[in-house]
């Protein structure tokens, strides 16, 4: 499943990169990608533990930007 | 200004008060000016701080709040308070800075791209409702006034208007529509009122469409991109493992710690690789906004790379270099006075008849048929035609066909269809109908030319067709006669003829010729206004039938590229000057910290360049 969500309080371009990479190493994800332009993540993942993935990604998110969230 | 923003500025206005009050304070006092001077550092520096202690807490040492934090504590255990509280306060102001530049960025996009209508007007029970676009079902009736945006595919069922399609197609010029029309969502409605019927729900509409496909091509990547991201990955352990190599060295060495370690100060300073991470994608994606407004869809910042470095392009001919559509190109009368008679006997003829070829011949006399009298036709499928018109019996059709009825019909005839004519038992002479070239085709290829653009041509016609077209036009090559799968084997050979390191580009229509679209390195589809086969095998869709905007987007991957490489050369540069001089001992905190943050500044800057682009015909 691919999903697209709109990342709010997104303030620094290097800390989407890290957060991309370390969405994109999290198990049952086949990509992610952070477009600091536009504030979206594009997290393509297993289907059956999609949402499970989500609520992983948002804990790789805070822990490089504390107010960042992702807006389900 | 948001009201964070606003916070900060307020934070350092008052930092920076406070900072030239604790610099007044007499160097006597010593040790005593330190808290002097934690004033303004904690109110300029606090959330830095903050932020820094949360990461560590996480396990992010190669943190930019982090990195900023020791660099600024080591400086005022060094004593060097001026320099601790200034470089904090220069980097919040960069900070800001960059927080505006990238706010401003994205609200241009935003503007671009703001052609989402916020309600319909439907009919409903015969009353006029406002919806949100969304709600709308496919068949009701959209009331669009004059001024308003049309917010759902549709077909005209009442009224005519002039539509300002430019913020699809970038072309300024109004577009006429009159009933029975179809019409595209996002397009403004200028002159009447219209009522369109709704052929298409919201989230399949032009507008929808658009939207979503812009928005996505940020996600696929260009190659400098991905460079930045390895890059970006391996720069700040460098640096940091540097700092302490040249600390802990130098101060071995010389035994001077103190200085040594100021000097590594000065490189975790300037350890943020945020000028290049925040400048390229944004160039990119300025690039792909500003090509939307001018009616040029990239499905990604790798295409602009791959548009920029393009050197062959290979065109279909017909709907992409011509507009596929048949017209009089011209009358050969055997009697030069006799062109009038000539298409008329031909276009009454032939009325009867809904050929494409018949068409266009009426389109061109403009004549009404009910004021003549047409009988006993005779229509022989791919022959001709023969028919009594006002009592005169009338043949138009091949050199063959005339031939038979004992006609000498001119040999000598141009490439194209020909039509020749006989009446009153004379041979008049011939029409011909030819497929007509688009008005800026020799224009485009001219000026691909001149960059030095190598042209090619794939026709399905024949190959005299083919050839006159190419000559016509100044294409470099021709291949005619070729079925859709012969396309590909074509494309494959000029796949392997390009130079090395160019890319290659098709522009067709899209129709039938997807697996080449495919295929080719670019594929640039023409018409996207209503073709949803061409928006899905394109990477690049130019909205209108207009070859000329290949030019246009082919300059925008070149400034876009220029852009990137400017930005990677000043911000490495600049960057490893201020290492190699902090290094030295030539540099001080407060170069350091314009190397940080006034290089990722003026990247972004350049990089917003991209969102503003002049066009090229």
């Amino acid at each position: 499943m691919k999903k697209v969500f709109k990342l709010e309080e997104l303030d620094c371009a290097n800390c989407a990169r890290k957060m991309e990479e370390a969405i994109g190493k999290l198990p049952g994800v086949h990509s992610a990608s952070i477009s600091f332009m536009t504030q979206k993540l594009t997290l393509e993942a297993e289907d059956g533990r999609f949402d499970e993935i989500v609520t992983e990604a948002q804990k790789c998110i805070s822990r490089v930007e504390r107010h960042c969230r992702i807006v389900k | 200004m948001t009201r964070r923003h606003k916070q900060t500025l307020a934070r350092i206005l008052v930092a920076g008060v406070l900072l030239i009050a604790a610099v007044l304070t007499p160097q006597a006092w010593g040790l005593w000016r330190l808290p002097i001077f934690l004033i303004p550092y904690f109110v300029v520096g606090w959330d830095v701080l903050w932020e820094a202690v949360c990461n560590i807490a996480h396990g992010e040492i190669f943190d930019e709040n982090f990195l900023m934090c020791v660099a600024t504590l080591g400086a005022l255990v060094l004593g060097e308070y001026t320099e601790a509280v200034g470089v904090m306060l220069f980097y919040q102001v960069g900070e800001l800075f960059q927080s505006l530049a990238v706010s401003k960025s994205r609200r241009s996009i935003a503007q671009l791209m703001d052609i989402r209508p916020d309600s319909a007007h439907v009919l409903r029970g015969g009353k006029e409702v406002t919806v949100d676009p969304d709600e709308v079902q496919v068949g009701e009736t959209l009331v669009v006034r004059p001024g308003e945006r049309i917010a759902l595919d549709g077909v005209v069922v009442e009224g005519s208007s002039s539509l300002d399609t430019a913020a699809l197609t970038g072309e300024s010029m109004p577009r006429d529509v009159e009933e029975g029309q179809e019409v595209s969502s996002g397009c403004v409605n200028l002159t009447g009122l219209l009522h369109i019927e709704v052929s298409r729900p919201f989230g399949q509409s032009t507008v929808a469409r658009i939207l979503e496909l812009v928005e996505n091509a940020a996600a696929k990547k260009a190659k400098a991109e991905h460079f930045i991201t390895r890059f970006a990955r391996w720069y700040t352990p460098v640096v940091v493992l540097g700092a302490a190599a040249l600390a802990i060295v130098g101060g071995l060495v010389t035994g001077h710690w103190g200085e040594w370690v100021r000097r590594a100060l000065i490189f975790l300073v300037i350890s943020c690789p945020c000028a290049l991470v925040i400048s390229i994608p944004m160039a990119f994606f300025g690039g792909i906004g500003g090509a939307s407004r001018q009616g040029v869809l990239v499905k990604g910042g790798n295409y602009l790379e791959l548009l920029a470095k393009t050197r062959t392009v290979v065109f279909d001919k017909t709907g992409t270099l011509t507009q596929g559509k048949f017209a009089l190109s011209g009358l050969y009368p055997v009697r030069d006075e006799e062109e009038e008679p000539l298409l008329r006997w031909a276009a009454l003829a032939e009325s009867h008849s809904n050929h494409p070829i018949a068409q266009s011949l009426r389109r061109a006399w403009q004549g009404d048929v009910k004021d003549h009298t047409v009988t006993d036709v005779e229509e022989i499928p791919g022959r001709g035609v023969c028919a009594t018109v006002d009592g005169v019996e009338v043949l138009a059709g091949n050199a063959v066909f005339l031939s038979q009825h004992g006609y000498t019909p001119a040999q000598d005839v141009p490439a194209g269809t020909v039509v020749h004519v006989a009446a009153q038992g004379r041979y008049l002479g011939f029409a011909l109908i030819a497929d007509q070239v688009k008005d800026h085709a020799a224009e485009t290829i001219a000026q691909l030319k001149a960059q030095g653009v190598r042209t090619v041509m794939l026709t399905g016609d024949s190959r005299e067709v083919g050839e006159q077209m190419a000559q016509r036009l100044g294409l470099d090559q021709v291949h005619a006669q070729l079925l859709p799968q012969d396309k590909v084997d074509q494309l494959e050979q000029l796949l392997d003829q390009k130079p090395e390191g160019t890319a290659l580009a098709y522009v067709g229509d899209g129709v039938n010729d997807a697996p080449v679209l495919s295929r080719a390195d670019v594929g640039v589809a023409m018409g996207g206004m209503g073709s949803d086969a061409a928006i899905e095998a394109a990477d690049v869709v130019l909205m209108d039938d207009d070859p000329a905007k290949l030019l246009t987007a082919m300059s925008i991957a070149r400034k876009c590229r220029a852009i990137v490489i400017e930005n990677i050369v000043f911000a490495l540069g600049v960057k490893g000057l201020f290492l190699a001089m902090g290094a030295f001992g030539v540099a001080t905190m407060w170069e350091a910290v314009f190397a940080d943050v006034g290089v990722a500044v003026i990247a972004i800057l350049n990089a917003s360049r991209m969102l503003y682009h002049k066009k090229s015909i």
